[in-house]
């Protein structure tokens, strides 16, 4: 469906939308598994550090933390260290992981080599969420395919380094994303997050050093090496948007950072739907605040949006048209976020379900005046005051609904019980 | 000194005062050290801090955000404030939040008075709240067993029940269940929960959302009398506070106490205190007149004792014994050991009642070999015949924690014990069959490379027919790896009484010989204080043909006892709780009792019958003179007699809840104890046709008793566990000393009127 | 738990340094056997992987894919949040309410269908997004509906 006959030059995209890419003959045709031989074989550690650093790489999973520095960060000469892949994908909105999955399963893999390698871990585990059946088929196979090639396993490319991989399944929880809880989760428990420090780098799994990784920040790492960082550097870098909700075509794209939120929707995916008018859009996913018309022109770039009030987040833009209801779509946010907390921390727990409830009324027609107020005043307390990032997502958001599109609730209030859903 | 201070210590101003403290230190810590008050709800300083009830946010100066203080190390130069606007304002949200779905229903809170909750709501509270939703709802309040009980709409959900499950007990007992605004704490499908520290969980928790069933609404903090006093059933003797009102216990906490028991408690001591006002104490002295146990004064009674006494004095010396101890204080038992050696003057006495004469129990000393706190910096602990949580839970607290410091723990049992699954190792065979597996451990890697590696031997191994060949085994290893050796065996004061002389004098008798003897008509008269016999002696006929062997029973007893029903004369005893003194723990550490309550009717403490006796008897005697017997040289012990071993055995074990005289008298726990059973492995079971949870009858070559089993992998094929400690439930009947072990057939028992009942 | 799956769980924990580490593996293959995680089932889970039974109910309760209370044959997720939201998610699902004749959280009579209102499940460019058992299903409409469903027997 999606188009990138806009594209100048995708470099991660190419190998997702050429056929055949699941299979690993037709992914070495095309060049693959030459960057992890290369780490496994040629470069030093330091060397490949250098070669990220130089890239500017930032983690695609949503915090966007520089990927060299977080890899310096892991002793080096710690004796037990893994790396866990956070494919657990649950930012609303987001679906870039899932079709780098599915198109190209082994540039993951090899992704996964050159980090592993890079920072000595000899056991890498792919938290990857349940509802990913194909991609989990297609990833085993791969890694199947990647074992007999001599590339996973020990030996790996005839060199001194092993890696194993283990697929390991999440099973329906968003807040298992955030990378601590991530990692409690994987130790076969509830989800819930750890206090940090200690980061994962110094006492991650089972309390070793551990390198947790956004799957589409792996999958850079051979376009890296592949091309070097200076090459690599001036395609944008290259960063992989979804693009969804009310825009003719919906779907991944790759586009230099910085590029346009106007550009994404309107050169990429296609505009707004006939007769519809853009309203809002979020540009990191439901946990980001939201753009409005006069934000078209910012630029998608962390330090940008982070001048806009808001994050690039996942990269995940969802696109708000004026058929919605405003008061709706942040009364469904809320509840996501209800729904997803792990209920450890006392504000986004209680919090989160008391602003569902004054939502829940005002939609069915018995909101009060005051509920504005309240509203913000449960924000302000539920703002600086949460365990982790879950929660501190929603005032943001919910205040500068408030803000920019009060009259909307107040009509919702002021109509009152005729207009009750 | 002062030159290293910045290596170590850290200084940082709190709401504008300077405080040092040791680096390592967190902010919280650090306030309370200076009497800074910072509200907390989920932190509790014996577990790591989780950080979120987000109660004790503080301000830090060059932090963005609020920070929580019970989480966050104190550095040099921090600047905190605990009471600027933002952090006021915070605290103000989470209570308001917390208070969201509590019912403020305090006037008829069990914690009302002493509730976090309630204190930080009138310090903290923002006064007044915005929620006018309506509160959570739960049918209350859940019980989760016989002790405890939920109110899950008071629940804060501060984790502090969960977490001491998992890190401070390790039995996982109560959990968190589903997440989110809909997470409740409690067991699966509300099922009874199963610890044996659940106590413990009430007392922390912040508010009245976990409550004693046998406490609920039976007083207000306010009208409470705290009595600081020492728990006397098991041995490892925790401080207690036995609150007080009206001249009832109406409940037992635990009072701190670092060295011993530090903040914790068992349930059988948690819930332990109700056989003290139980209604069947005995209030006055009995005398058997024309065949029958009668009411007799306390003249009446103890002139009849002193004038039996003396006739057997002129009959010889050394023809009247004394058994019984574990329940004596050392006041008690050193007036008894004084009586009996210098005024009686018989060098019989014995407490060390349910020990057969030739397992390894009588050659040894019992106790540590250590102090608690020693034997918790320990790496490595080998528990052998010892099941810890049944027999010294508290102590089982201790190991937990180095456990989770990296010592490692090696069990060597008949039994998979309920701590299995922090044991790195486990050895397992059957009862006659484990003095191999102790000698092979010194090849055990982590053993030999122990660095302070401690043996515990408890009393399965040491009464069992391998006890002497265990205790030889057990002592080479500690011996080889350098480590210690301590004999987990005894119960309650065993351990005063061991220290104050209840043992054989010069030519005396140990427990068994005293039965023998007694059997034989070498006594005229047996004397028995501080403990059952006639339900302790491990062999069944012995104390039967013992009683019927000597001419005058005389027992101090609190209830009628088997052994008190068969007595000439029953004195009434005050029991623990009702007398000042001290006892001496499983370490050897002397601890003060303090009577909390008055004893019922006419019962006196056993020292002032003894002392009574003393002085009709011509003697009047100071408590201070008792001698202080060294216990006994460690002797080796005779090699186990070899024999056929019966295909089927049966050991009796101990457990924590029974109904024992004590302990059956305690609200709650008469129903943790449940009914007496038995535990038979699944395949023996099978052959012999038994179905879990039905009757079966134990037969052996001596006695039957009919017990429920338990068909259960616990056990091991070809042996039955069967717990003692139910009164009614003659198992000591069922085997004799020798020869051990004994040899059991179990059949089902056909419910009346046939299949289907 | 057939024997089959009680090997397979010990496969799971020794890919792992800590057993507990296979516990949501381990789930996932009991529920698959047992279609969903009865209170013996979450038993037997406990008893091959040594964890106590509490622990394993309080993980397998935290989850939204485990199912503690027995389900249909097949499971439908329909997501409903924002991007398929705003591309009529909710139509959609009264039109599967309809067809089933149940609310989400709810099982058909016939035991055939369970159905669900799902978090953003990743495909928000196939909007709206239902996942039927392990088939991801894209751009779904109301009318698609029953065609959809006539082929879950
Ligand atoms: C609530 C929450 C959910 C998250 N979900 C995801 C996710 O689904 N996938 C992901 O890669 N990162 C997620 N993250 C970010 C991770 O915590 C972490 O930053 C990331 O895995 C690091 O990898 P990266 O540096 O490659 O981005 C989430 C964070 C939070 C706070
Ligand atoms: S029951 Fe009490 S201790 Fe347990 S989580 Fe609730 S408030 Fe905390
Ligand atoms: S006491 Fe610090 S967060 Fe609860």
């Amino acid at each position: 469906m999606a188009t990138e006959a806009a594209m100048p030059e995708s470099v991660l995209l190419r190998w997702v939308r050429t056929e055949g890419m699941a299979e690993i003959e037709q992914y070495r045709r095309a060049g693959g598994y030459d960057a992890a031989r290369r780490v496994a074989t040629e470069l030093t550690p330091d060397q490949v550090i250098e070669m990220v650093a130089a890239s500017g790489l930032r983690g695609k999973g949503g915090a966007g933390f520089p990927t060299a520095q977080k890899w310096k960060f892991i002793p080096k000469a710690a004796p037990v260290k893994y790396v866990v892949v956070n494919g657990d994908e649950g930012e609303p909105g987001t679906f870039k992981d899932r079709t780098l999955i599915e198109g190209c399963p082994h540039l993951l893999v090899e992704g996964i080599l050159i980090a592993a390698v890079t920072i000595g871990a000899r056991k890498v585990y792919i938290y990857l969420r349940r509802e990913f059946y194909r991609g989990r088929l297609l990833l085993d196979a791969a890694i199947a395919q990647a074992r007999a090639a001599g590339f996973v396993g020990e030996r790996i490319f005839g060199s001194d380094h092993a890696v194993e991989i283990v697929v390991h399944p999440g099973a329906g929880a968003y807040i298992a994303g955030e990378e601590t809880a991530l990692l409690e989760s994987l130790e076969g428990r509830r989800a819930m997050p750890r206090q940090r420090p200690p980061f994962p780098a110094v006492a991650g799994l089972y309390q070793q050093p551990t390198l947790v990784q956004n799957v589409e920040t792996l999958c850079h790492l051979p376009v890296i090496i592949g091309l070097g960082p200076e090459r690599y550097k001036e395609l944008g870098p290259p960063v992989l948007f979804s693009v969804s909700g009310a825009v003719v075509r919906p779907g991944v794209y790759e586009a230099p950072l910085g590029v346009t939120l106007r550009s994404l929707i309107f050169d990429h995916a296609g505009g707004m739907r006939p007769g519809r008018r853009f309203k809002a859009a979020f540009p990191g996913g439901v946990s980001s605040v939201f753009l409005t018309e006069a934000d078209l022109d910012v630029k998608m770039d962390p330090d940008s949006l982070r001048q806009a009030g808001t994050m690039l987040g996942s990269a995940a833009v969802i696109v708000v048209d004026d058929s919605a209801d405003m008061v709706e779509v942040m009364a469904r946010a809320v509840e996501f976020y209800r729904d997803e907390s792990c209920g450890k921390c006392t504000p986004c727990r209680e919090g989160t379900a008391w602003i569902a409830q004054v939502f829940e009324r005002i939609l069915h027609g018995r909101g009060r005046s005051e509920d504005l107020a309240l509203l913000e005043g449960i924000a302000g307390g539920m703002t600086g005051t949460c365990f982790c990032p879950l929660g501190e997502s929603v005032p943001p958001g919910l205040v500068a609904s408030l803000r920019l599109f009060r009259d909307e609730y107040e009509r919702r209030i002021a109509a009152g019980a005729t207009d009750g859903r | 000194m002062a030159a290293e201070a910045p290596r170590t210590a850290v200084t940082l101003m709190i709401d504008g005062r300077g405080i040092t403290v040791p680096k390592g230190t967190t902010v919280y810590q650090a306030a309370r050290s200076a009497g800074v008050d910072i509200p907390i709800f989920c932190y509790h300083d014996r577990m790591p801090p989780l950080g979120a009830c987000r109660m004790c946010l503080v301000e830090v100066q060059k932090m963005s955000k609020l920070q929580t203080a019970c989480t966050l190390e104190a550095s040099e130069g921090m600047v905190v404030s605990t009471t600027s606007p933002a952090v006021r304002a915070a605290q103000e949200s989470m209570l308001e939040l917390l208070l969201i779905n509590h019912p403020l229903d305090c006037p008829i809170c069990d914690k009302g008075g002493e509730c976090p909750l309630q204190d930080q709501a009138f310090r903290y509270g923002p006064g007044r709240s915005r929620f006018i939703e309506a509160k959570r709802d739960h049918a209350k309040p859940l019980s989760l067993g016989p002790v405890l009980a939920l109110d899950r709409e008071r629940c804060i959900l501060c984790w502090r029940c969960v977490r001491f499950g998992e890190i401070i007990a390790g039995d996982d007992a109560l959990k968190g269940f589903e997440r989110g605004f809909a997470s409740e704490v409690g067991t699966p499908r509300a099922l009874p929960v199963e610890s044996k520290f659940i106590g413990n969980t009430i007392a922390i928790c912040p508010v009245g959302a976990l409550t004693s069933r046998t406490y609920r609404f039976r007083a207000r903090p306010w009208d409470i009398d705290p009595v600081a006093s020492t728990c006397t059933y098991c041995g490892v003797g925790c401080s207690v506070w036995l609150d007080v009102r009206g001249g009832e216990i109406l409940r037992t906490r635990a009072r701190e106490e670092p060295e011993v028991n530090d903040a914790w408690l068992c349930d059988l001591g948690f819930f332990g205190h109700g056989y003290v006002a139980a209604g069947d104490r005995l209030t006055t002295p009995l005398v058997r007149r024309e065949g029958r146990l009668q009411e007799a004064s306390w003249d009446e009674a103890l002139d009849l004792v002193a004038e039996r006494l003396r006739a057997s004095a002129e009959r010889g010396p050394g023809r009247v014994a004394f058994l019984g101890g574990r329940r004596l204080s050392n006041e008690d038992a050193s007036a008894a050991a004084g009586f009996f050696r210098d005024v009686v003057g018989t060098p019989h006495l014995d407490h060390r009642v349910d020990a057969p004469p030739d397992g390894a129990s009588l050659g040894v000393s019992w106790g540590l070999r250590s102090s608690l706190e020693d034997l918790g910096r320990g790496d490595v602990f080998v528990l052998v015949g010892c099941d810890i949580t049944e027999e010294y839970p508290v102590l089982w607290l201790r190991i937990k924690a180095a456990i989770d410091r990296g010592a490692s723990l090696v069990i060597v049992h008949a039994k998979r014990l309920e701590i299995r699954r922090h044991a790195r190792r486990e050895l397992l065979d059957r009862h006659d069959r484990l003095a191999p597996l102790v000698a092979a451990l010194a090849a055990d890697e982590t053993v030999a490379s122990g660095e302070r590696v401690h043996v515990l031997l408890g009393r399965l191994a040491m009464d069992g027919p391998d006890g002497p060949n265990l205790l030889r085994s057990a002592d080479s290893l500690v011996r080889r790896v350098n480590g210690t050796l301590h004999i987990a065996r005894g119960r309650g004061n065993d351990f005063g009484a061991q220290r104050f002389g209840l043992l054989p004098g010069e030519g005396g008798m140990a427990a068994p010989g005293i039965l023998q003897g007694a059997a034989a008509g070498a006594f005229d008269l047996l004397y028995v204080a501080g403990s059952d016999p006639a339900t302790a002696v491990t062999d069944g006929a012995a104390w039967e043909s013992a009683r019927s062997g000597v001419g005058f029973l005389v027992v101090h007893e609190a209830f009628l006892s088997e052994t008190a029903q068969a007595a000439d004369v029953v004195l009434p005893a005050l029991v623990l709780p009702e007398k000042d003194g001290t006892v001496t723990n499983l370490e050897g550490r002397t601890l003060a009792l303090r009577a909390a309550v008055k004893g019922p009717g006419q019962a006196r403490a056993d020292r002032e019958i003894f002392d009574l006796l003393a002085a009709r008897m011509g003697v009047v005697r100071g408590h201070d003179t008792a001698t202080r017997i060294e216990p006994v040289a460690r002797i080796e012990p005779a090699a186990a007699g070899a024999g056929a071993s019966p295909s089927l055995i049966v050991v009796v074990a101990d457990r924590l809840f029974t109904q024992g005289s004590m302990a059956g008298r305690c609200r709650g726990l008469i129903e943790l104890a449940g009914t007496a059973h038995c535990l038979i492995h699944p395949a023996d079971a099978a052959r012999a046709g038994v179905t879990d949870l039905g009757l079966v009858e134990m037969v052996t070559e001596h006695a039957s008793v009919v017990v429920q089993a338990r068909v259960s992998d616990v056990t091991l094929p070809g042996q039955v566990l069967v717990h003692r400690g139910y009164d009614g439930v003659p198992v000591h009947a069922l085997a004799r000393w020798s020869p051990a072990p004994a040899g059991v057939e179990v059949r089902p028992v056909a419910p009346p009127g046939g299949e289907t009942p | 738990m057939t024997e089959a799956a009680r090997e397979e769980i010990r496969r799971l924990a020794g890919l792992y340094e800590h057993r507990q580490s296979a516990l949501i593996p381990a789930l996932f293959v009991a529920q698959q056997e047992a279609g969903y995680l009865s209170p013996a089932v979450l038993e037997s889970v406990a008893e091959v992987l040594e964890l106590p039974v509490t622990e394993v109910t309080s993980v397998a309760s935290f989850y939204g894919l485990f199912y503690l209370e027995p389900v249909g044959r097949h499971m439908v997720h329909v997501c409903t949040n924002l991007s398929c939201m705003l591309n009529g998610c909710q139509r959609l699902l009264s039109r599967m309410q309809e067809v089933m004749g149940i609310q989400p959280g709810e099982t058909t009579p016939d035991g055939r269908f369970s159905l669900r209102a799902a978090e953003c499940l990743g495909a928000c460019e196939e909007a709206p997004a239902v996942l039927v058992d392990e088939d991801r299903w894209a751009a779904v409409s109301p009318e698609g509906v029953e065609p959809m469903l006539e082929r879950y027997r």
